[in-house]
């Protein structure tokens, strides 16, 4: 993986783009700036902010805070100040969806796979894991975490927005210029490309191989992208969509496949689209009742 | 509501900045996105009321004290319309200088009303403690694009204190070409002021009468002090024109230069003002009101240059200014703005100022010689350098805010431009420095 | 034409003085003409000019107190702007 982590700065109609992978997507950072040295800086800089934070919580890198916390065996694990905040915003997260956002919920993945296949679980399979699950069996203040053995935490849900957030901060801290920071499609911006121009973003919604990627266009704030048409069981013509409801460890019925939301933030974009997802068939309906900006694929 | 529809919690959206910020300690920005429109920029601005706030304190060592408050107000409208409100409050108190020479014995003097005098001890320039002055000024400046490319601004100005009136209108042009990196501009202003000062207007070289009293047999006395009236009230208008050339020279460096056309005329006396009228010795024998002519013409040119460093701020401005009353001046502005973190900062501060005499300004008259048409002691048109030294500090509060505090040094010394010191005073100093302090804090909200 | 005129001087001084003021004449044209296109910004270039401290007059209202301080103690005033006036002060 180390290998692959290099920027590339390519010109662009109105300033530089830098690329780079990480969070196993294509990532870009736009500057509307002329100056190419200063462009590669701060495209370097963002690379390393999101590089960090995808070593500290991917689940998938042995030395993360997220895999100790996992590997814990209900023994107390002591936090930094970042581990802690991640966490209460996790927290605040669970409360305010009553449950049905649970950082701890990636274990039914050890009986749901999203092939397209029609592999759906047991009811019974379904309740033992569910038994290894529910954030309020976590105890965590601002020193540790402690966590009952046999369930595990991930990011999955918020560490790609919460790293575009991030970024977007070292951004600013970096120059005043204008700057969009996408995260395989997880994506802020600081202020107008130019007096009045927004940014036009095209959103790739992956797996709509026939549709053309959605152009938005945003001056400045957030969007993030929930759901995946391409992960879904399907069965008996029912399809079963991959956003799963933490309390009962079952598919989201009547979901709609993505929806993009603007906000201040990518944070509360990823949560709000997510939380959406979960409402089903009343998706649209519980953003439009919240006043909530939205793009929505059925 | 159906029972079996989840309620959404009571306004995520509020609840999730309020998670967002305390996660990411950031200040929620304002977010706009629109599907296929481009909205202009105005809706990320919020259109309420910008307050800055400033009271200033200057002292100078045994001379004037003045306290000066200030509201300002902005509002900016829908179509980029700026309103500009401002209320400025100043308090003057102290003694100033009266344009008598000092001298080797007591002299006393009459108190402008001519209800009492004050007296000036061995050696030292007289002042006159009399001034307490209380002023209130409003101005009201009105912005607005008139078409692409032009800018027009016009604005009313109204000052009144005890004895001075100001009423002043203004009107400006501005031209943006070269993609918004030149602008020119062209403004006129108009000030009619009237002054109606304390014990009325001195006729010119009158002698300074004798103070009278309240008591009876004072009636001569005031028989010569109203002989030494001319009347109560006069006027000055001051017309300006000003061209003004602005040019981005790169991404980090700004010039300004500007050319002043200014006409005063009226009454430009200060009827507070003597000269002493000494003998052969350099005793003084009299004291007369000063003249000065009626009119000014002042030009001026102005440069400015800001540049940005990787973190620093220059500016530096230069003005020179001459008159047909054969004073010309001479300015050098300078500030280095010094970020401390990305909330404050200090800026220190330094400014030269050196002007000559004009042509009819005299220390002191000399009795043999003939009167000329004009002549003033006056020492703020003597010749003199000026220098301030100052330092601000700013910063932005938690809550958005700005809070900044100037401390200022200001020290004129005024300079013999030849006038030969007879007897007497070529044992005093006539060319008295002051020394001010100028402290000031501004409150923006 | 003035090049006629001192024939009978020495050439070098007034051709080159002539050519020096030429020089400088139409520089001076060419830069006017140009209207400073030359110089200046793109839009997107303008981070730090569009910084509130980069403006010309970055506090106004200490430009304003400094102005009425002035005036009231030197001779001169303006220049900037119609600064100070409008008071009868000492």
């Amino acid at each position: 993986m180390q290998s692959e982590r290099n920027v590339e700065l390519t010109v662009t109609d109105d300033g530089h783009c830098i690329h780079f992978q990480a969070m196993a997507s294509p990532c870009e950072v736009l500057i509307a700036n002329s100056d190419g040295k200063l462009a590669l800086t701060l495209g370097e800089l963002v690379a390393k902010e999101v590089w960090r934070i995808e070593d500290k919580y991917s689940r998938y890198k042995p030395t993360s805070v997220c895999s100790v916390i996992n590997e814990s065996r209900g023994k107390a694990i002591a936090i930094d100040q970042e581990t802690y905040l991640l966490l209460n915003f996790a927290d605040t997260c669970y409360q305010l969806s009553e449950g049905v956002f649970d950082i701890t919920s990636g274990v039914l993945r050890q009986v749901w796979q999203f092939d397209g296949s029609d592999n759906i679980p047991s009811v019974d399979a379904v309740k033992k894991v569910i038994a290894n699950m529910g954030w309020h069996k976590v105890s965590f203040d601002e020193q540790q975490i402690v966590m009952p053995e046999n369930m595990e935490i991930d990011f999955g849900g918020i560490g790609k927005e919460y790293a575009v957030d991030r970024a977007m901060i070292i951004a600013n801290e970096f120059t005043d210029l204008p700057v969009l920071v996408n995260l395989g499609g997880d994506l802020a911006a600081n202020k107008p490309r130019k007096d009045n121009v927004p940014w036009q973003v095209g959103i790739e919604h992956p797996g709509f191989i026939e549709r053309k990627p959605m152009v938005v266009s945003l001056l400045q704030g957030a969007l993030a992208t929930s759901g995946d048409a391409k992960r879904f069981l399907l069965k008996d013509h029912v399809r079963y969509s991959h956003i799963l409801n933490a309390k009962t460890g079952w598919p989201i019925e009547m979901a709609p496949r993505s929806i993009t939301v603007v906000a201040p933030q990518c944070i509360q974009a990823g949560i709000l689209a997510t939380l959406a997802l979960m409402q089903g068939e009343q998706a649209e309906s519980f953003l439009t009742e919240q006043e909530i900006k939205f793009w929505a694929i059925r | 509501m159906q029972l079996k529809k989840k309620k959404p919690p009571v306004n995520l959206k509020a609840a999730l900045t309020i998670a967002a910020s305390a996660l990411l300690g950031t200040i929620p920005k304002t977010v706009v996105a629109a599907e296929n429109t481009t909205k202009s920029k105005k809706a990320l601005k919020d259109s309420s009321w910008d307050f800055e706030s400033a009271l200033l304190f200057y002292s100078e060592s045994d001379r004037v004290s003045a306290a000066e408050a200030i509201l300002n107000g902005q509002k900016t409208f829908e179509n980029d319309e700026v309103l500009n409100l401002k209320l400025t409050v100043d308090v003057l108190t102290g003694a100033s200088a009266n344009g008598a020479a000092a001298q080797p014995n007591v002299q006393t003097f009459t108190r402008p009303s001519g209800k009492g005098s004050y007296q000036t001890q061995v050696n030292e320039t007289p002042l006159d403690d009399t001034f307490k002055d209380t002023r209130v000024q409003f101005n009201a400046q009105w912005t607005q694009p008139l078409a692409e490319n032009y800018t027009g601004s016009a604005g009313v100005h109204i000052s009144k204190e005890y004895d001075y009136l100001s009423l002043g209108i203004n009107g400006n042009l501005a031209y943006d070409f070269n993609q918004k990196n030149s602008t020119f501009s062209v403004g006129l202003s108009y000030f009619q002021d009237t002054f109606e000062p304390e014990g009325g207007i001195p006729l010119a070289f009158a002698s300074m009468p004798a103070a009278f009293g309240s008591t009876i047999d004072n009636s001569d006395k005031k028989a010569d002090f109203n002989a030494s009236r001319r009347t109560d009230s006069d006027d000055k208008s001051t017309a300006d024109i000003m061209f003004g050339f602005t040019q981005v020279i790169n991404r980090r460096m700004i010039m300004q230069f500007n050319y002043s056309y200014s006409k005063v005329d009226g009454y430009l006396n200060d009827p507070f003002k003597v000269l002493s009228l000494v003998d052969s010795t350099g005793i003084a024998q009299d004291y007369v009101y000063e003249n000065r002519p009626d009119s000014r013409l002042k030009q001026s040119l102005y440069a400015q240059t800001k540049y940005h460093f990787e973190q620093n701020i220059i500016d530096v401005s230069y003005r020179y200014m001459w008159d047909d009353w054969e004073l010309d001046s001479h300015t050098i502005d300078s500030k280095l703005r010094v970020p401390l973190s990305r909330q404050s900062y200090i800026e220190p501060h330094f400014r030269f100022y050196k002007q000559s005499a004009a042509q009819f300004y005299q220390p002191f008259l000399v009795e043999l010689n003939t009167l000329p048409e004009f002549a003033s002691a006056d020492y703020r048109i003597g010749e003199m350098r000026a220098y301030t030294l100052g330092i601000k500090y700013g910063t932005t509060l938690s809550d958005g805010n700005n809070l900044s505090f100037r401390l200022e040094y200001y020290r004129q010394d005024p300079t013999d431009a030849g006038h030969k010191a007879l007897g007497a005073l070529s044992e005093v100093d006539l060319y008295e420095s002051v020394n001010a302090i100028i402290a000031q804090v501004t409150y923006s909200f | 034409m003035l090049i006629h005129k001192n024939y009978h001087l020495t050439i070098y001084a007034p051709k080159y003085c002539t050519n020096i003021v030429k020089y400088a004449l139409l520089s001076a044209a060419i830069f006017l003409a140009s209207g400073c296109a030359s110089l200046g910004v793109e839009p997107w270039e303008r981070d730090l000019l569009a910084k509130d401290e980069m403006a010309l007059t970055s506090s106004p209202i200490d430009s304003a107190l400094d102005d009425h301080i002035y005036f009231s103690k030197e001779a001169s005033s303006g220049g900037k702007s119609f600064g100070g006036g409008g008071c009868g002060c000492n």
